[in-house]
């Protein structure tokens, strides 16, 4: 009877500390999400900015499908960039 | 009472129609809330600081912690040399965190969730750190757009690729924040309706992802305002500690 009732609340304390890290766990979740969101615009935002100037420079010098399409890529490139610097930041973080 | 879940986003006019050369510059319900944010977060800060207990009550606990939270994050991603902007990150962290928080009552109206709020915002801080990179550094400030140790023929492409990498930083600032907070938003409404269509019998799936979802989105208020304020923490760092 005496065992069993040790038993219990070692059950009792190590339940306890596994509903602690499953909670530690939910709430760092969380923070992922916004680190993904983050990377997103991240890559999205050097993209339209690199697509809106090259359609601004191929109406200035009226070379119409050119400069937006070299743009585009530049721009791409720009949002890589971008995503790795932000990476390597969270990584220095954490 | 309108069951469109981009309802809650209409701005109206409250009061009369003001125009100064043309431009609309009536009072509104986003500058409504707007006022309403800034008193809250004053009258919170008033009450946090009225009397300066050695033992503090609830409202100067919250508020120490709260400072100490927004200098800790200036000190550990700007350095000392941030410190006289603190006052300029503290308030805009409280604004946007508040504008959140508020937005998430019942019937209220979220002011981030504009495009037009958070890139004024973003496009101040952009200009801002920009300014401060030029009066701190002068012309040497352009080095940030050439890194070093790159070739030669790669060079013109790379400073290219660097210009629109920091032109991309107020878009993606501000398109982070309207975002989230617009996503969200509609989300909790269209669940809403689902709770009314459906009804007494199906209505408790959507209404349960509701009450859910309304949890998430607290998480998000506050973390979108931590993230707009780092993020300006890591621009004014770049700006202030030059290292390429």
């Amino acid at each position: 009877m005496f065992e069993k009732e040790d038993f219990k609340t070692r059950l009792k304390i190590a339940n306890s500390k596994l509903k602690e890290r499953e909670a530690a766990e939910a709430g760092k979740r969380g923070l992922f999400m916004g680190s993904a969101f983050k990377l997103g615009t991240e890559l999205v935002a050097a993209v339209v900015v690199g697509t809106i100037i090259g359609f601004i420079l191929d109406n200035w010098f009226g070379t119409k499908p050119w400069l937006i399409i070299i743009f585009f890529f530049i721009g791409s490139v720009a949002g890589m960039l971008n995503v790795i610097r932000t990476a390597i930041r969270m990584q220095k973080e954490d | 009472m309108s069951t469109n879940p981009m309802h809650q986003f209409n701005v109206y006019r409250i009061g009369p129609e003001v125009k100064i050369a043309g431009i609309d510059i009536s009072f509104t319900n986003a500058s409504l809330f707007m006022l309403i944010s800034a008193m809250v977060i004053s009258l919170f800060l008033f009450l946090g600081t009225k009397e300066k207990k050695l033992v503090p009550d609830m409202f100067q606990l919250i508020a120490e912690m709260v400072y100490n939270f927004i200098a800790k994050m200036i000190n550990d991603t700007a350095g000392p040399k941030a410190r006289p902007y603190f006052p300029f990150i503290f308030s805009l962290f409280m604004f946007v965190l508040f504008c959140n928080m508020v937005g998430m009552l019942p019937y209220s109206f979220t002011v981030t969730s504009h495009i037009i709020v958070t890139l004024i915002l973003a496009l101040f801080i952009f200009i801002a750190v920009t300014v401060i990179g030029f009066l701190k550094h002068g012309f040497k400030y352009l080095k940030i757009f050439v890194p070093s140790g790159v070739p030669k023929l790669l060079l013109p492409l790379i400073t290219v690729i660097e210009i629109i990498s920091y032109l991309s930083r107020p878009v993606s600032l501000s398109v982070r924040l309207f975002a989230n907070m617009m996503a969200g938003h509609t989300m909790l409404k269209v669940f809403g309706g689902f709770v009314i269509s459906l009804g007494v019998l199906g209505g408790w799936l959507p209404l349960s992802f509701s009450v859910a979802l309304t949890g998430l989105e607290i998480l998000v208020a506050f973390l979108q305002a931590y993230v707009f304020a780092i993020l300006t923490c890591i621009y004014l760092n770049d700006a202030l500690n030059l290292h390429h």
